[in-house]
């Protein structure tokens, strides 16, 4: 075997290439988000109660339509918006908290790290679509409600990982050798830890933003999510109950938009651990 | 015998932690329940419903001291968690922990059995597929619950009350008074938490496989079957056993869902039909309970993870 096979052969492990099949797949999402009313073939929020209940392929209608007579191809793109979107914010939220208090913990000693570490330990504990639903009921439903209840609840998740992280970078010669040459804590965090913590950064945002979709069809599927008329995947899930016998349709397409979008999240997440380790094991060798 | 020195750091550290846990805790969640009921502006038109008259906000806020200062009404109202007085209900005029407490049976029944489908499934089905991560069967196993992670556990709950109940009618698929009412909701509770623990306990297996002391039982004559079920399982069972903290808090969530679906008579419906009602006393007893419960429970699994497993012992002390 020729050298040059031998590298090529190395170049592309099978980890990384459902890595990039996640990236594609992310791409693919994006593209779907932004383009959003052109992709649609109609208005997805446009009732038309003569043209209820249609199967696939009826009346022009790609995918068939719901009870009200809206056509299920486009309220799904335009899930993609709601979904996504409050996926994202919440991810964000529960991400930018959780690094904070995360950082904070791991680099003052003492009293607040007592404090949070017992903070994170107690509320990582609970589960969090309980307090969501609690916080839900008084502050009501929609787009930035959703996001802000979601990422409230789940950033002791982040907090945990960044925390271990960070102390663990924290006692690395590189991070030792600039305290010594007398370079400051911000300078510290900023140049030295945040990078080092960056892949596994990218590892919790990935699969944090997973379960967070699920949490939010979840919701929203319990009647506590997006708004009643919004077309996000767990509200369109939930209109399919009643109907399943009869149009088992409305519930195939959020399903699997749902599923693809948390698969691709997951692969993402785990080829990125993959990557990471891999990198990892071939610095030490 | 007096209790020595050792003994104290054993035991009494550690029951001390957990009481002044607790405390910390009952007074966090009170803290966090009072102010989302006062986030909302007057408390008194929360309580009293959407379609209360003026006259009925007014006894409310008369019976609930809404009137006095902020700072006296949360002192007031940690006060009452403390003996348990949540208020009545405000839809049926009920005591709300009473309420709350009735619903704890189903909601148990429906964890037990939830979680013992979960492990009946998933020992064996990761053992299986972490024996020969690279078998091609393997291979396209773990691809199946890789993908199957990303499905909704009350999607499978809708398509198993599709199936069974609808199309076959051969199960029940709301309450839950007979044996056969219990099937479809375990199920649907075990496809909520199956998939991450079948994931864990394959990549623990994989690794355990090529552990020493697995090689070395294998060097002396062991069996694949022995080495996977005497050696290699329990490692991995003990170490997939961290996870379970958090499975439990997903376990809650997840029958949160179920119980909705299945009509099923427990806490998580009773706190979704209380949000949707704004009846707050019972939201915040359900809170409360579910707080305690997730507490006690994973106070008894640390303690029985130190009993199981004699290198926590150690590493203790």
């Amino acid at each position: 075997m020729s050298v040059l096979e031998r590298r090529r052969i190395r170049l592309v492990p099978q980890g990384s290439m459902l890595l990039w099949l996640g990236f594609a797949g992310a791409l693919v999402m994006v593209i779907v988000v932004v383009l959003g009313p052109l992709l649609q073939t109609h208005d997805p929020y446009e009732q038309l109660l003569t043209n209820r209940l249609l199967a696939p392929g009826e009346e022009g209608h790609l995918l068939g339509t719901d009870q009200l007579g809206r056509d299920l191809y486009s309220r799904t793109i335009e899930g993609f918006r709601w979904s996504l979107g409050i996926g994202f914010v919440a991810t964000m939220i529960a991400a930018v908290l959780g690094t904070l208090v995360g950082i904070a913990a791991a680099m003052r000693e003492g009293v607040l790290r007592t404090v949070l570490t017992r903070l994170v330990d107690m509320t990582i504990a609970f589960p969090y679509l309980v307090i969501a639903v609690a916080i839900i009921a008084v502050i009501g439903r929609g787009f930035f409600a959703l996001s802000l209840t979601l990422g409230l609840v789940s950033w002791p998740i982040f907090a945990r990982v960044v925390y271990a992280e960070a102390l663990g970078l924290m006692e690395r010669e590189y991070i030792l050798a600039a305290q010594l040459l007398g370079v400051g804590a911000w300078r510290t965090l900023f140049t030295h830890l945040l990078p080092g913590l960056r892949p596994s950064l990218m590892v919790m945002w990935a699969f944090m933003f997973a379960d967070l979709l699920i949490a939010e069809s979840a919701l929203s599927f319990l009647g506590l999510g997006a708004p009643l008329a919004a077309p996000s995947w767990g509200n369109m899930l939930s209109d399919s109950r009643e109907y399943l016998a009869t149009a088992w349709w409305m519930l195939l397409a959020p399903a699997i938009a749902i599923v693809v979008a948390v698969v691709t999240a997951n692969l993402i997440g785990d080829g990125v651990a993959a990557e990471s380790r891999r990198r990892a094991a071939q610095a030490r060798t | 015998m007096l209790p020595t020195l050792g003994a104290w750091s054993r035991w009494g550290r550690p029951v001390v932690r957990r009481v002044l846990e607790f405390v910390g805790l009952l007074a966090g969640i009170s803290t966090v329940l009072f102010f989302l009921l006062h986030l909302t502006g007057d408390p008194a038109v929360v309580l009293a419903g959407e379609f209360a008259t003026p006259e009925t906000v007014e006894r409310i806020s008369a019976r609930y001291g809404f009137d006095d200062p902020l700072l006296v009404q949360y002192l007031r109202f940690v006060a009452s968690i403390f003996v348990l007085d949540f208020g009545e209900s405000v839809a049926s005029g009920a005591p709300a922990l009473g309420l709350v407490l009735d619903r704890l049976g189903p909601t148990m029944l429906l964890a037990v059995l939830g979680v013992a489908l979960n492990m009946a499934v998933s020992v064996p089905l990761g053992a299986w597929l972490g024996s020969r991560p690279d078998a091609v069967p393997q291979r396209l196993g773990n691809t199946a619950v890789f993908v199957s992670q990303g499905i909704p556990g009350y999607v499978v709950g809708l398509l198993l009350i599709q199936l069974f109940s609808v199309q076959l009618g051969i199960l029940p698929s709301v309450g839950m008074s007979t044996w056969w009412h219990w099937v479809l909701p375990s199920v649907t509770l075990a496809s909520f938490l199956a998939p991450k623990l079948v994931r864990v306990l394959s990549a623990n297996v994989t690794e355990a496989m090529r552990e020493d002391y697995v090689r070395t039982a294998q060097a002396a004559g062991a069996g694949r079957l022995t080495m996977l079920w005497r050696h290699a399982l329990p490692n991995a069972v003990l170490g997939a056993a961290a996870l379970a903290g958090t499975q439990l808090a997903f376990m809650l969530s997840g029958s949160l869902i179920t119980e909705v679906i299945f009509a099923w008579p427990g806490l998580g419906r009773l706190l979704i039909d209380s949000v949707v009602r704004l009846d707050f006393p019972v939201v915040q007893a359900a809170v409360f309970v579910i707080a305690v419960l997730v507490f006690a429970a994973n106070a008894v699994t640390d303690v029985l993870f130190q009993v199981i497993d004699p290198r926590l012992r150690r590493q203790q002390a």
